[in-house]
This record gives C-alpha cells, structure tokens and sequence, in this order.
C-alpha cells in the first residue's frame, strides 16, 4: 500500500513536470516567438522557433515514450492492482455480508433447535421424572404391603403358638386335674365298676 | 452267648422247654406259673440292676464261684429255676432271660394249653371281676385262662391285660394320656 502510494507521487511528479512543459508552451507561443518577432515580424511570428522547438518536441516525445514506456505500465499496474484490490475487497465483503447472513440465519435456525432441543429435554426431564416418581411410589407401596403381609403373617403364626402353647397348658392342667381327681375320688368299688366296664367295651385280644 | 439268630432262637427255646418241662414235672401247672412269675422277677432284675450284670458276667471268677454267686442271689426261687439260672450263667446267657421269659410264656400256652393272661389294675380284682375277665379272655383266645393280678396305682383306674405279647390297654392312665394328646393338637378354632 506505502509503495503504491510512493510510486502515485511519483507518477503524479513525473506528469506534473510533462503537463506544466506542455501547457507552458501551449499557453504561452507567444514567447518562443518573440526573438523571431523582434527579428523579423510577420508569419514568422506565429511560426516557432525551430532551434527551441524542435528540442522542446524530441523532449517531449522522448519524455512521452519514456513515461509511455515506464511510467504507463507501472500506473495502468497500479491501477489494475488497485482495481483488483478494490473488486475483490467488495466480493470478499459481499461474501461476508453473504456469510454473516448465512451465519446469522443458521444461527437462528440452531438457536430454534437449541430452543427446541431444551423443551423437549426439559418434557424428557418431566417425564422421567413422573415416572421415576410413579416407580418410587410403586415400589415403596409394594414393600409396605409386603412389609404389612410379613407383620401379618408373624402374628399369626405368633397367635397359632401362642394358642397351641395355652391350648397345650390347658389340656395338661385338666388331664393332672381329672387325674388327681380319679386317684382320690374313686372308691375300689367304683374302680371295679369302671374295670367291669372297660372288660366289656375292650377290643379282642384277636384284633390285636 | 451265641449271635446267630436262629441259633439264638433255638437255645433261648431249649432253655425255656427244660424250664417248663421241670416245673411241671415237680409240681405240675401251679410249679410253672410260680416259674414264670420268679422268671419275670429275675428279668427284670437283670435288666435294672447293673451291678447284678458285671457281676454274674465276670470272667474272673471259677465256676465254683459263679455257682456260688448265683445260688446267693436267686436264693429262695423254685429249684428248677435256679438250677436253669445257673446253667445259664454258666453258659453266660444271662443275657437271654427275657426271651427265655417269653419263649416259656409260649410254651405254657402250647404245651400246657393254657393262656396267661396278666391284669394290671389299680385295686385287687373280686371274683366277678375275675370271672368277667377269664371269660372274655377265655372267648378270644380259645382256651384255658390263667390271671396274673398285678396292681398298679400308677394306671389310675381301667384295666391293662396282655397275653403273650398281645396286648390291650384300656386304662385310664392312656386314655387321658390320648385325650391330651387329642387336646394339644386339635386346632382349637378363632380366639
């Protein structure tokens, strides 16, 4: 860019010393014929100088090929490289504008799923909650009710022991009772009666 | 003291034929109940008195001693008995006199054709009773009775009697005995 400016200058110099040569000698003729005016008066004095212009043109056409030669190319570079610099600066911003659009609009379009994506994972979390919530609450009623069933099942068995223990004490107590009660009560008569009784109601030795 | 079985069976019946033939022949059936009972007796001291084993099994002493030693013990009982306790001891087979017991039981129902019948109670039987018994046993066994009274107050009422290893037992002692049994385990229904 520093060169491109430096070489502007010097083109810009180099044109300046050409443009101010040829203007000088376009806008002022009247110069170059004054001697001849002075001498001789007439045509002549329209007429240049052909010791001063002939110079002046092989300078002008030699500074014209020098600058055609050096100067235009290095310029019509400088224009194009700027031209260019230009064009594609304007394509490289039409491509960012392109881009940031593009950009911008998948960015909506993410930040929609995004959206999206965050509702459904927050549905998602809901649901899994609920169900969670539903297993934990299924689960913890089961082991009550089994926990309710295992208690039940203990205190019936505890009740059926406890009835067999008591039914047992009962029945020991009424058998000791109904013994002592035999042993004391019964006279030997009474014992013979019983004997008489139980000889007649016995079974056969042959059943045996 | 032989283990074979059969061979057992042969001796203890041998013993238990020389022992009713003998009582017999000295006195006839009264001489082989008294045998019988003297032989329950002695079984079961044998049985209870651990004391009476050892000694009457020990190998230390002659025979002369052993004689002597058997002759002390079982003084008193019939002559036919003691000689048979003797030999057995001799033969060491003190160890058999409760199969020789049974074996004899047998042979006075086979030889003699009477049936010993023996009835626990808990009070002494009258002579109805007696004869309400020895009829009922007469009729199921097909033959002559015999009773041997015991009392045992440990029955409490009812009667035990048992022939020959068959036995029934309508005392009041087992009947409660069953009702307890019924009591305890009949399931007593909802409290």
């Amino acid at each position: 860019m520093k060169a491109s400016n430096k070489a502007s200058r010097l083109l810009a110099r180099a044109g300046g010393i050409s443009a101010a040569a040829f203007t000088a000698s376009a806008a002022f003729p009247a110069l170059a014929f004054a001697a001849e005016e002075e001498g001789s008066g007439g045509i002549s004095a329209i007429l240049p100088n052909m010791t001063e212009f002939i110079p002046m043109v092989v300078a002008f056409i030699l500074l014209l090929l020098i600058l055609g030669k050096f100067g235009w190319p290095m310029f019509q570079g400088m224009l194009d490289k700027r031209e260019a610099s230009i064009k594609d600066s304007l394509e490289k911003a039409e491509e960012a504008r392109i881009e940031s659009e593009r950009a911008l609009a998948e960015y909506k379009t993410q930040l929609e799923d995004a959206k999206a994506q965050a509702a459904q994972i927050v549905a998602d979390a809901k649901a899994t909650g609920e169900a969670v919530k539903t297993d934990i609450t299924a689960k913890a009623q089961a082991e009550a009710e089994q926990m309710i069933a295992k208690a039940r099942v203990a205190i019936e068995a505890e009740k059926q022991a406890a009835i067999a223990e008591l039914q047992a004490s009962v029945a020991d107590t009424s058998i000791a009772v109904a013994s002592r009660l035999i042993g004391e009560n019964l006279s030997d008569d009474e014992h013979r009666a019983i004997v008489a009784r139980y000889v007649d109601e016995a079974g056969s030795f042959n059943a045996n | 003291m032989p283990t074979n079985r059969l061979v057992v069976k042969e001796t203890v019946d041998t013993y238990a034929s020389v022992l009713l033939d003998a009582a017999n022949a000295a006195g006839g059936q009264d001489a082989v109940l008294e045998v019988r009972d003297q032989l329950e007796v002695v079984t079961k001291a044998l049985r209870s008195n651990v004391d009476l084993e050892v000694a009457l099994a020990e190998e230390a002493y002659t025979p002369e001693q052993r004689e002597t030693l058997v002759r002390n013990v079982f003084a008193g009982m019939n002559p036919a008995l003691a000689e048979t306790l003797l030999v057995m001891a001799e033969r060491d087979d003190l160890g058999l006199a409760g199969r020789i017991y049974r074996a004899y039981d047998e042979q006075i129902e086979e030889k003699l054709g009477v049936a010993v019948v023996d009835v626990t109670t808990v009070v002494e039987l009258d002579d109805a009773l007696r004869e309400t018994i020895s009829n009922k046993a007469a009729q199921d066994l097909g033959k002559q009775v015999v009773l041997r009274e015991h009392v045992d107050k440990s029955i409490l009422g009812g009667i035990i009697m048992s022939v020959s290893g068959r036995r029934i037992d309508a005392s009041i002692a087992t009947q409660l005995d069953t009702a307890r049994t019924v009591l305890k385990t009949t399931d007593g229904g909802e409290c």
